[in-house]
């Protein structure tokens, strides 16, 4: 260990400046320069930025973006390139010069041309200075496949012939075929994320015939485990996470969309069809509910609901990251900087950006997401049996309300006569406190309650309550039902007596409505209870006066209580002293205890004078009429309204029937609540104009732009609707030149590791150029004249022999192309993060296979969430899931985006807070960490002990070689026999010697060990397994 | 950056391991978490003549740096700067009187005051004195660090562009508004790497909120690696559980037996990189060696036990209770120590909207004396000439007050305009007062610092060129300071 013996390499770092300086290994056959591939960059990279595309960065009036621009006369005179005469040309003579006055790159841009880049630039333009448009602007057509001469047996597809040509260029030979067991291996992986079982190994290795490959793809293909795995990588693209990701962080519910994507790769739906859906499925003709679904695509952007924000400027931001995400997804153009400027590198005018923008500009999403879990617009997707409880509850619900209205009608409501010298309007007094608390109310109390009756101070019937204290001292109870409602304009009382010989300093009268901040106190400001003049802290005199019963009146408004308000609370309190208390209530005009008003007029002159009421707004516009121009219409709803909901003699009849209405009503919230319901796209009825905006700033709007795609792209199509319907339709039209090139690109770097253009979010001036050109045309032209079939698309690229190669690499070849860009090996590298976590879950066993459904919280490290989250936020405290949403596929995870999972972030999973198409990878101490010490892997770990010992054999080797091949899918050598036996004697006797450590060992994590087996031995087996689980080839696809 | 150079970057571990047969054997082994050593000869970052190596991208500094390192003690939430170090005296006379308009002139407004009524200037209820040698006002709210005056540029003139916490925070930290790019510390991590093989470049503290007081939420990617590679994100140091997530090995797993384990696991890859050639399965290994010495390496900085009393009680009371500020400010100091570049301790809980008086006094009994006595620690032990220390947030707050205002109380709202800042040590003059606001603290009207310049500046220090620590992605090179930022020179030494 403490010695890497690498074979002879010291040669490497001489061979390295060669690579860096050299990007491509070899010029075309012929030594030819190609434009697009040896001149575009260095001018892209050094020059455009002055000399480009944006017109406002010109210098000079040079451009060397177009053929014209750059050969014209410039305002000096000079022409900056004279084709077959570099002598003439200014460019040579100025990236020439000593003069760094004269010298471009001018020095201060920190960019300096190399000699070779130099010499390049010079030989170009003695050979022509040919120019070509930028190579991915040109749609592909489909190129003949290179003839390859005897090299038949290494080509299984034509895909292979491209390979082969250039390798023969570069004087290098493909390698052989891989082992059938490294095949099915890297297949598995690479169709579904999981690895194979020990059986498919088998059954592969003992088929012998020549379809058995061929089988093989199609089984897996054919897997449900297909989609997950696809939808996983576009989940990252599309930025899927589990909560809103800016501020609260809250969470939200788009996991029917995840679900769409599973089923849409496992239907094999044409990935046109598959576009058109996500971006536009609302403007279908009467589009399906899965289609709607599908909009959740661009619902995905993070989004915020923090106080002060303002609205435009977020509704900017969202429709920028829809623009981003669309352009980087099916482009392959990051036209981000078009936000501001026009692009430098790409020829794209931020008009051309905000055309695209005015395409996203009148979606119908608010700019606020209100931290709710579904901000609109967004869908419900029933299950059959919701749908028909529903249907049930309503029927019932139907039928209630037939009943109500029948009993409405057989009311006789005469108006009572007026009683002189009274009106049925005046306020009354409720007592809600005298020999006793109300129903349902909790008594406390620094001591219990204590009532007391005469001979000592009693206002009002037998009793009244007594306290003595010290310093602060109370009782009061909470919990009352009904409870007290509070009308406009009441006045809550109470009766106090403050014992003479004993007085107390304060005496605090507190009620609850939810809180306890409604307070009022006479005497000194001694109780510790609010501060200020606020209504949590009224100050409403002096001390009553001892002796004789006194009583306290207070304006419920005053201490935080308007009309509308209803008490559960009241709280008796004083600092020291000897204090009764007795009769206490509200002086108001609203019926209490569910009463109702005897009179209609009475009632409808309270309910005006109330500033909220509960009754429904027609009813009281139509109270506000005056009685005598009231038509028929509003005179019934009044008198009908008041005979159901307000009539004191109705309420035996109609009490009941609300109840059951109320029960029913909830039942439905509750299974309307358990509905899931997803976010989707719709746009706004009337479009909202879009301006470009100066620098990218929201309130500095330039000229009018109407929606449209860049000029360099095809036009929309000819019958295509101006909006996001049409935009879809142009993206996967056949003439254009980005979007099947850019999808088989990201799909090549799926199974290869690297695209064929390696920038694979960037196909513009500034990506890089295609390590094989011709191919990716072909892969694009056939994967769209399939019917863009996905599945047809994975199958081609696995039949290759240039995926079926081995994939070691001799040093020589290692140092040649390390990156694997000729692939004259097959692919070798870290598997990504989810599918490091799902190899562990599936070869221990623990793995639950259930696809779909909502996201679940797997183990992480207390605290994590608390440390960055908002007070409050529902996403502010992790409760970690039990039982089966521990062991599902990471794609199920619950990504909570300010906050991801750590154990998959530590392995480059994105944070999906924007669009990811190429991960990094990684090789960090961290991520030794994880798989050492992770929970989820030391559980996994034991699971997988515990399947060596139950289903493993009987003896060390083969227990330890049943664990293998569920991790690596090979049997082991007996070197690394040896080594693991080894591991496991050591480790039996420590256990053996110290079973505590072995009973905490198997004790972590959720799931149940198997307590028949020995636990010292099962301990021992644990680490063997640990180790298993962290062997490189375990986490790597080769 | 060049796309070869992208290149070469991405394969450069597997270059120098190349070498370790050439001879170098277990010395290139160790530098494995110090990658520069074996790269200064294959990347010409940028043209720049290599003034020192380091352990990130950059084959050598672009000058010669006045800092080694960093500390962020970062005022999350926004202090106010009317009420700590910009003192406005003449505000007493406006008291609950209308900003004048022309102060105010149209400046956009979070919708949370934006429809009020009024804006009623609300003065300070704290008192100002003089203090350092250069007589800097500093409210009494702070008397220890009004005692460090002549160690510390205060920058008034401090401004940013967003006007909420999300974004405001998001921007200072990455450079851009949006979510997606590299932290600061990232950056750092990524350009100049750790001298300190044992422990991550970028390390972040957060400190526990006061209990009952409220907070604005954080972001992992606050600290995150945006399109840089993960390993450079931040590290967040944990006051409870394992300091470094999953550090600790499981229950009943000591560390001999950890030994042992990856002793075979060693020996395992190592069969397997003989068989197959990859040179990321050497990488592996070293990666589970640094992790079996970041056991004892993370533990041991955690541990505060041995530090003396007297440095103990110039942190004050909470400095035994990790997780408290005074804590990770202790803790940030010995980072320093062992050479980590880049700190940031978080403090959150300045959200003053309303309530101001009362909840501020609050929160500086928290961060006063730590704050001094990190200065004060890293001074006597001679560190303070090479580490710069910052002390700051996202943005400041209005003048005016947000709900309602009486003699005693008020709140105040988001300000990006203008608010305050302090650095210290690194590089950065001692005793010094820079830029100004007018009468009202809400514009800036001498020698303003974006929050791109501060970031150019911090750059400037540790010896890089802001303009020239870029990564090449999406057709772009970008960086830090986007294509802005400009070094503040005259705070400098």
């Amino acid at each position: 260990m403490k010695q890497i013996a690498l074979p002879r390499a010291g040669w490497l770092v001489v061979s390295a400046v060669v690579v860096f300086a050299a990007p491509h290994f070899a010029r075309g056959a012929d030594g030819k320069i190609i434009f697009n591939r040896d001149i575009r960059p260095i001018l892209s990279n050094n020059c455009y930025k002055c000399h480009g595309f944006d017109d406002k960065e010109r210098k000079a009036g040079l451009r060397f973006d177009t053929e014209e621009g750059m050969r014209k006369e410039l305002e000096s005179g000079d022409r900056a390139i004279v084709p077959g005469k570099s002598a003439e040309s200014s460019l040579i003579e100025r990236i020439m010069s000593d003069d760094a006055t004269l010298r471009m790159p001018p020095p201060g841009t920190g960019k300096v041309l190399t000699p070779p880049q130099k010499a390049l630039l010079k030989r170009w333009i003695d050979e022509g200075a040919e120019f070509k448009q930028h190579w991915s602007f040109i749609a592909p057509t489909r190129p003949a496949a290179p003839e390859i001469g005897n090299r038949q047996s290494a080509i299984g597809n034509s895909i292979d012939r491209f390979v082969l040509a250039r390798l023969e260029r570069e004087g290098m030979q493909p390698s052989p075929s891989a082992d059938k067991i490294t095949l099915i291996r890297r297949l598995t992986l690479d169709l579904t994320g999981l690895p194979p079982t020990p059986a498919d190994v088998d059954a592969f290795v003992a088929d012998p015939a020549p379809a058995a490959y061929e089988k093989l793809i199609d089984r897996l293909l054919a897997s449900p485990r297909f989609g997950e795995h696809l939808g996983r990588y576009w989940l990252d693209a599309a930025r899927y996470g589990d909560t809103h990701g800016l501020h609260f962080d809250n969470e939200r519910s788009l996991w029917p969309y995840r679900e769409w994507v599973i089923n849409a790769f496992n239907a094999n739906k044409p990935f046109d069809q598959f576009t058109v859906e996500q971006l536009a499925g609302d403007l279908l003709p009467s589009p399906t509910l899965e289609q709607r679904i599908a909009t959740g695509f661009n619902r995905c952007n993070v989004s915020t609901s923090e106080g002060g924000s303002i609205d435009e400027e977020v509704r900017v931001r969202y429709a920028v990251d829809r623009v981003e995400t669309t352009s980087t997804v099916f482009l392959g153009l990051t036209l981000g900087c078009a936000v501001c400027h026009s692009h430098k590198f790409d020829p794209v005018s931020q008009e051309e950006f905000y055309g695209l923008f005015s395409f996203f500009n009148s979606v119908a999403d608010n700019a606020m997401d209100g931290n709710a879990l579904l901000p609109p617009p967004v869908i419900k997707l029933p299950k059959e049996e919701q749908t028909v409880q529903l249907k049930v509850i309503d029927d019932q619900l139907a039928a209630l309300n037939q009943q109500a209205e029948a009993e409405v009608k057989k009311v006789e409501y005469v108006e009572p006569p007026v009683v002189a010298g009274k009106s049925a309007t005046d306020p009354f007094e409720f007592v809600w406190i005298d020999d006793a608390a109300p129903s349902g109310a909790q008594l406390q109390g620094d001591s219990p309650w204590e009532f007391v009756s005469k001979p000592e101070p009693v206002f009002s019937g037998e009793k009244a309550t007594k306290r003595t204290g010290t310093g602060t001292s109370q009782h009061y109870f909470t919990g009352a039902n009904p409870g007290l409602k509070v009308g406009e304009g009441d006045k809550l009382f109470a009766y106090v007596y403050l014992d003479p010989v004993n007085p107390p300093k304060t005496v605090m009268l507190q009620w609850n409505d939810g809180t306890w901040e409604h307070r009022a106190f006479w005497g000194d400001d001694t109780i510790a209870f609010g501060s200020g003049d606020v209504p949590g802290h009224r100050k409403l005199g002096a001390l009553p006066e001892a002796g004789k019963w006194v009583r306290l009146e207070v304006d419920a408004a005053h201490v935080g209580l308007p009309a509308g308000k209803v008490l559960n609370g009241w709280a008796f309190t004083q600092f020291a002293g000897t204090v009764y208390w007795d009769k206490a209530g509200i002086v108001t005009r609203t019926p209490q205890d569910n009463a109702g008003f005897e009179s209609q007029l009475a009632w409808e002159v309270y309910d005006k004078a109330q500033a909220q009421s509960k009754v429904p707004q027609p009813v009281r516009d139509a109270i506000k009429v005056e009685a005598d121009k009231r038509n028929d219409d509003q005179k019934k709803l009044i008198r009908n309204y008041f005979v159901e909901r307000v009539y004191a003699k109705a309420r035996p009849t109609f009490d009941p029937i609300h109840q059951k209405i109320d029960a029913l009503t909830k039942q439905r919230t509750d299974i309307d609540g358990s509905i899931p319901s997803t976010m989707v796209m719709a746009d706004m009825a009337a479009q909202r104009e879009t301006f470009l905006l100066i620098r990218g700033a929201y309130d500095k709007k330039g000229q009018k732009v109407t929606a449209g795609v860049p000029a360099v792209l095809p036009p929309l199509p000819k019958d295509a609707p101006v909006n996001r319907l049409g935009l879809a339709k142009w993206l996967v039209d056949p003439s254009h030149p980005l979007t099947a090139r850019v999808t088989v690109n990201r799909f090549w770097q799926q199974l290869f590791g690297r695209g064929i253009v390696k920038t694979s979010e960037d196909f513009g001036a500034q990506g890089q150029w295609p390590s094989h050109p011709e191919l990716l045309d072909w892969l694009a032209v056939e994967f769209r004249e399939s019917g863009w079939n996905v599945k047809h698309l994975f199958k081609l690229m696995a039949m290759s022999a240039t995926y079926q190669q081995s994939s070691r690499m001799s040093p020589e070849m290692a140092a040649r192309d390390p990156e694997n860009e000729l692939l004259a090996r097959g692919p070798r590298f870290r598997m990504d993060a989810e599918v490091v976590r799902d190899t562990a879950l599936a070869a221990s066993g623990l793995l639950v296979d259930r696809i779909g459904g909502k996201s679940g919280k797997i183990y992480q490290p207390d605290g994590l969430w608390e440390a960055v989250s908002f007070v409050g936020s529902n996403s502010g405290t992790f409760k970690q899931d039990t039982g089966e949403a521990l062991y599902r596929r990471s794609l199920y995870t619950f990504w909570k985006r300010t906050s991801p999972p750590p154990s998959l972030l530590t392995f480059d999973a994105p944070s999906r807070e924007t669009c990811t198409v190429r991960r990094a990878r990684t090789n960090t101490p961290l991520q030794a960490l994880v798989l050492l010490n992770d929970k989820q892997y030391v559980e996994a770990a034991r699971q997988l002990a515990q399947r060596m010992l139950l289903e493993g054999g009987s003896t060390p080797a083969d227990r330890i070689a049943h664990a293998f091949r569920l991790a690596t899918s090979r049997r082991p050598t007996s070197d690394e026999l040896a080594i693991l036996t080894n591991i496991y004697q050591s480790q039996l006797l420590e256990f053996q010697a110290d079973k505590e450590s072995a009973t905490k060992l198997l004790s972590y994590g959720d799931s149940k060990r198997n307590e028949s087996l020995d636990a010292p031995d099962h301990a021992a087996w644990t680490m063997v397994a640990n180790v298993i689980l962290n062997l490189d080839e375990t986490v790597t696809k080769e | 950056m060049d796309p070869r150079q992208e290149l070469g970057l991405a394969h450069t571990r597997r270059y120098f391991f190349g070498r370790t047969a050439a001879g170098l054997g277990t010395a290139a082994l160790a530098s494995v978490m110090n990658p520069g050593l074996g790269r200064a000869d294959s990347v010409g970052a940028a043209g720049s003549a290599a003034i020192g190596q380091t352990g990130g991208v950059l084959a050598g500094l672009h000058h010669a740096p006045t800092a080694k390192r960093v500390i962020w003690l970062f005022m999350a939430d926004a202090p106010s700067q009317l009420d700590l170090y910009d003192y406005k005296p003449g505000l007493k006379e406006y008291y609950d009187k209308d900003l004048p308009e022309s102060v105010r002139s149209g400046q956009r407004i979070t919708t949370m005051t934006s429809g009020q009524k009024r804006f009623p200037v609300a003065p300070s209820v704290f008192n100002f004195q003089q203090h350092g040698q250069h007589g800097a006002w500093i409210s009494d709210l702070l008397p220890e660090i009004a005692k460090i005056a002549d160690d510390i540029t205060i920058v008034k003139s401090m401004h940013t562009e967003a006007i909420n916490h999300d974004p405001a925070i998001t921007f200072i930290q990455t450079g851009s508004e949006f979510p997606g790019r590299p932290s600061a510390g990232a950056w750092i991590s990524y350009g100049i790497g750790s001298p300190n093989r044992d422990l991550p470049a970028f390390v972040v503290l957060h400190s526990r909120l006061a209990p009952g007081s409220s907070s604005q939420a954080l972001f992992s990617r606050l600290w995150g690696s945006g399109f840089l590679p993960t390993k450079h994100a931040g590290v967040s140091m944990r006051s409870s559980g394992d300091p470094v997530l999953y550090l600790s090995n499981p229950p009943g797993v000591t560390s001999d037996r950890r030994r042992k384990m990856l002793d075979a696991l060693g020996q395992l890859n190592q069969k397997k990189f003989e068989q197959v050639g990859d040179p990321e399965i050497v990488s592996r290994i070293a990666q589970y060696e640094m992790a079996f010495r970041m056991q004892t390496s993370v533990p041991e900085l955690a541990d505060i036990s041995s530090e003396p009393k007297a440095v103990l009680d110039m942190y004050g009371p909470d400095v035994t209770q990790p997780g408290s500020f005074a804590y990770n400010c202790l803790l940030a100091r010995r980072l320093a120590e062992r050479g980590v570049p880049y700190t940031q301790v978080f403090l959150r809980g300045w959200d003053h909207h309303g309530g101001l008086p009362g909840n501020i006094r609050q929160l500086v009994k928290a961060c006063d004396q730590p704050s001094a006595a990190l200065i004060r620690d890293l001074k006597q032990r001679g560190m303070l000439d090479d580490t710069l220390v910052v002390w700051g947030g996202e943005f400041g707050r209005t003048v005016y007050s947000q709900g309602t205002l009486t003699p005693d109380n008020y709140g105040r709202d988001h300000h990006p305009r203008n608010y305050s800042m302090w650095l210290a040590g690194g590089g950065i003059k001692p005793g010094l007062v820079y830029g100004e606001t007018d009468d009202f603290s809400y514009n800036v009207v001498k020698d303003p610092v974006h929050v791109h310049d501060l970031n150019a500046t911090i750059m400037h220090c540790l010896g890089i060129n802001h303009e020239r620590l870029t990564y090449h992605l999406q057709g772009r090179d970008f960086r830090l300071t986007d294509v802005h930022g400009k070094v503040v020179r005259d705070i400098l030494v």
